[in-house]
């Protein structure tokens, strides 16, 4: 088969499947599509050679699969029919898929465990909530400042790696994550239990992000909105992430996560790179937090516990750590599965717990394992 | 005066003799496996669910009212479960990690401990709320001149003590302790002298988790309540206690309870409203200890060899 048909055969695949996850209404449609990506997953198992034809197809299209992706992602909404509970599933899906990919730098790349994503995703979401209610100020500065805020707890919250490794540095992670949610949940001025209530939604150019779009006689809910915002920071994510794995940086976190004592021989600054990750994941996680904040309106300390932490570390087990679309297949997986299968969701955190052990047994790699690094040659 | 601060006096004992059964089993399940069993706490405290249960069979057999026996025979059986469910967990899941990297056995840990959690909350009848737990002793007692205490401080450190004493007699004196801690100093050597380790291993999960049910009991019963969810607490204080001192250090665990404790009870007494930043304070001076000692008070730094 030629590459770019397989390229854009396998994009449109996708994209149906996806929509068609997101608008089943039975839940036996949604184990069918389950059983149905089982199934691909298996006979790529099976072929390795069907899986490297897939990846050889996207490394020699790699510009007209970005562009196909891009009008896909933006023609989205359209295709979902103006149905905003299938939006808004799609939008949780992108923010947990920055999530993710924010603490693969750490789980995957560097092989640090850091339970404390949900905490720097909730220390960006109220730093701008609170800017906004109590200041004014609009979404466009609090986004970059609440990011920053992370970004300076992510350095504090780094700092004590300098002198602990693993199960101390895991402690040190958890334990920065329970003190900001009760930090939060304690101080007057954050609302308490209760939360902050009534954040206003953004604008742009005039268009308040809460009225639907009115393009070309076409409407789209409100939520489409905050699509393209979440689905724009994925992008940012996906291209961050990119870059820093093809560079130093993700090299000297990959020689740390082989092996810690030789990264130090070879002259690399350890404890640099893991205050680093700590900081590049705070702030992607602040980003994360903000969209979210601005979008639902309404935050309490429950948003952002120390269960919301394991989650996200499930998505980058699930998926593969260090692989960038695995970590996306993961998040989304994990965010829509719990949602479509309704009946059962009061099991969705067993689910969770089950799920992870599982994939630690069987298959530690992910479903998407890191692919060896190719120098030379085309790419 | 002097009875307030007495009263405090045994508060804190009380605390320090609760986190230290459950510390105790951190310490010496590190120093054994060199793994860190992060669903300790909530093992520990499936035990007064496990108590509360018994309970509640015997009285709806025996349509008796709750009695001295009925408490007495669901703590030892809540004890006894309790050990043979850290070795059910070591049987099913824990020991795939023995050779992996310690991070995945870290991470498997924590969503056993979620696992556990959800299981109890699940199979528990009305097992998202609190239930009523018994206080293990009820009545008062007049120390010297006519100050009153309870008697379940009294009781708790008296049994902890018992605890930590026959703990060390075992580890220390007995023939399965001295294998225990020759698995704990090198596994192929002890290998090599005709010790099984994975039996080791057994009995390890086996007294830990038993302490630790004594342990659970005792954090319900000071409680009053208890609820699904408590072992992440239970489970976040005596980790901290166990690092405070010195993972795989006995008496380590022991003073770092005491002082996580201590922290506790001079911040109930003196900030209004205290309790509910216990942990922000606990958490702030593990993080202090490991800052300027990483390996706790009382560990050993690891020199790595290369």
């Amino acid at each position: 088969m030629a590459p770019l048909f397989i390229v854009i055969a396998v994009e449109f695949i996708a994209a149906a499947a996806l929509r068609q996850f997101l608008l089943a209404e039975d839940w036996r449609v949604v184990v069918g599509i389950l059983v149905l990506f089982g199934a691909l997953f298996g006979l790529m198992q099976l072929r390795p050679a069907i899986e490297q034809k897939i990846a050889d197809a996207f490394r020699e299209h790699r510009r007209l699969a970005v562009i196909i992706g891009v009008v896909l992602a933006i023609g989205f909404p359209a295709a979902l029919g103006g149905n905003s509970y299938a939006i808004h599933l799609l939008i949780l899906a992108l923010i947990y898929s920055v999530l993710a990919l924010a603490l693969n730098f750490q789980l995957g790349s560097a092989n640090i465990p850091n339970f404390a994503t949900g905490a720097s995703y909730g220390i960006g979401a109220y730093a701008s909530a609170l800017l906004a209610i109590n200041y004014g100020v609009s979404f466009w500065v609090a986004l970059p400042f609440s990011a920053l805020v992370a970004t300076l707890f992510g350095f504090a919250l780094g700092l004590p790696s300098m002198r602990t490794r693993e199960s101390y540095l895991a402690l040190v992670t958890i334990a920065f994550g329970v003190v900001v949610h009760q930090l939060l949940n304690n101080f007057e001025w954050t609302g308490g239990p209760n939360g902050v209530v009534g954040i206003p939604a953004p604008s742009l150019f005039g268009h308040s992000f809460s009225s639907p779009i009115k393009l070309f006689g076409l409407s789209l809910p409100s939520q489409a909105n905050f699509y393209f915002l979440s689905a724009l920071l994925l992008v940012i994510a996906i291209v961050t992430a990119n870059r820093l794995h093809s560079s130093r940086i993700g090299l000297a976190w990959n020689a740390l996560r082989a092996d810690e004592l030789a990264a130090r021989c070879q002259g690399i600054n350890v404890v640099w790179y893991k205050v680093l990750a700590f900081a590049v994941d705070a702030f992607l996680a602040g980003f994360a937090g903000t969209i979210y904040a601005f979008y639902v309106s309404f935050i309490s300390p429950d948003n952002f516990t120390f269960l919301v932490s394991v989650t996200i570390m499930t998505m980058v087990i699930v998926g593969g750590m260090d692989n960038i679309l695995g970590v996306i297949v993961g998040a989304f997986l994990l965010t829509l599965l719990p949602e479509k299968l309704r009946a059962f969701s009061d099991y969705r955190i067993l689910f969770f717990g089950v799920v992870v052990i599982l994939f630690l047994i069987i298959r530690p790699q992910g479903l998407f394992p890191q692919r060896l690094r190719r120098y030379g040659g085309d790419s | 005066m002097a009875g307030e601060l007495l009263q405090q006096g045994l508060n804190w004992l009380t605390l320090g003799a609760t986190y230290a059964l459950i510390a105790l089993g951190f310490s010496l399940l590190f120093g054994v496996l060199k793994v860190i069993h992060f669903s300790h706490g909530d093992v520990s405290l499936v035990a007064p669910f496990i108590a509360l249960a018994t309970i509640q069979g015997v009285i709806g057999a025996t349509s008796a009212e709750l009695g001295a026996g009925s408490l007495l025979l669901g703590c030892a059986v809540a004890i006894i479960m309790t050990g043979f469910i850290g070795v059910l967990l070591d049987v099913l899941v824990i020991q795939r990690f023995r050779t992996a990297p310690a991070m995945m056995a870290l991470v498997a840990t924590v969503a056993l401990g979620i696992v556990l959690r959800e299981l109890i909350r699940h199979l528990f009848p009305n097992g998202s709320n609190p239930h009523a737990f018994p206080q293990l002793v009820q009545s008062q007692v007049t120390l010297g001149d006519g100050i009153q205490v309870p008697a379940f401080s009294l009781l708790a450190i008296a049994i902890s003590v018992a605890a930590v004493a026959i703990l060390f007699f075992v580890l220390h004196r007995t023939r399965l302790g001295m294998r225990i801690r020759a698995v704990s100093q090198d596994r192929d050597a002890a290998r090599l002298m005709a010790i099984d380790p994975r039996r080791i291993f057994f009995a390890t999960f086996f007294i830990a988790s038993a302490v630790g049910g004594i342990g659970g009991l005792f954090f319900a019963s000071y409680a009053g309540v208890v609820r699904f969810d408590f072992g992440i607490q239970a489970g976040l204080i005596g980790f901290s206690a166990a690092v405070v001192g010195g993972l795989g250090s006995m008496s380590g665990a022991i003073v770092g309870s005491l002082l996580i404790a201590g922290l506790d009870t001079v911040i109930q007494a003196t900030i209004p409203n205290g309790a509910a930043y216990r942990l922000v304070f606990a958490f702030v001076l593990v993080i202090m200890v490991l800052v300027f000692r990483p390996a706790g008070l009382f560990g050993r730094t690891v020199v790595e060899k290369v």
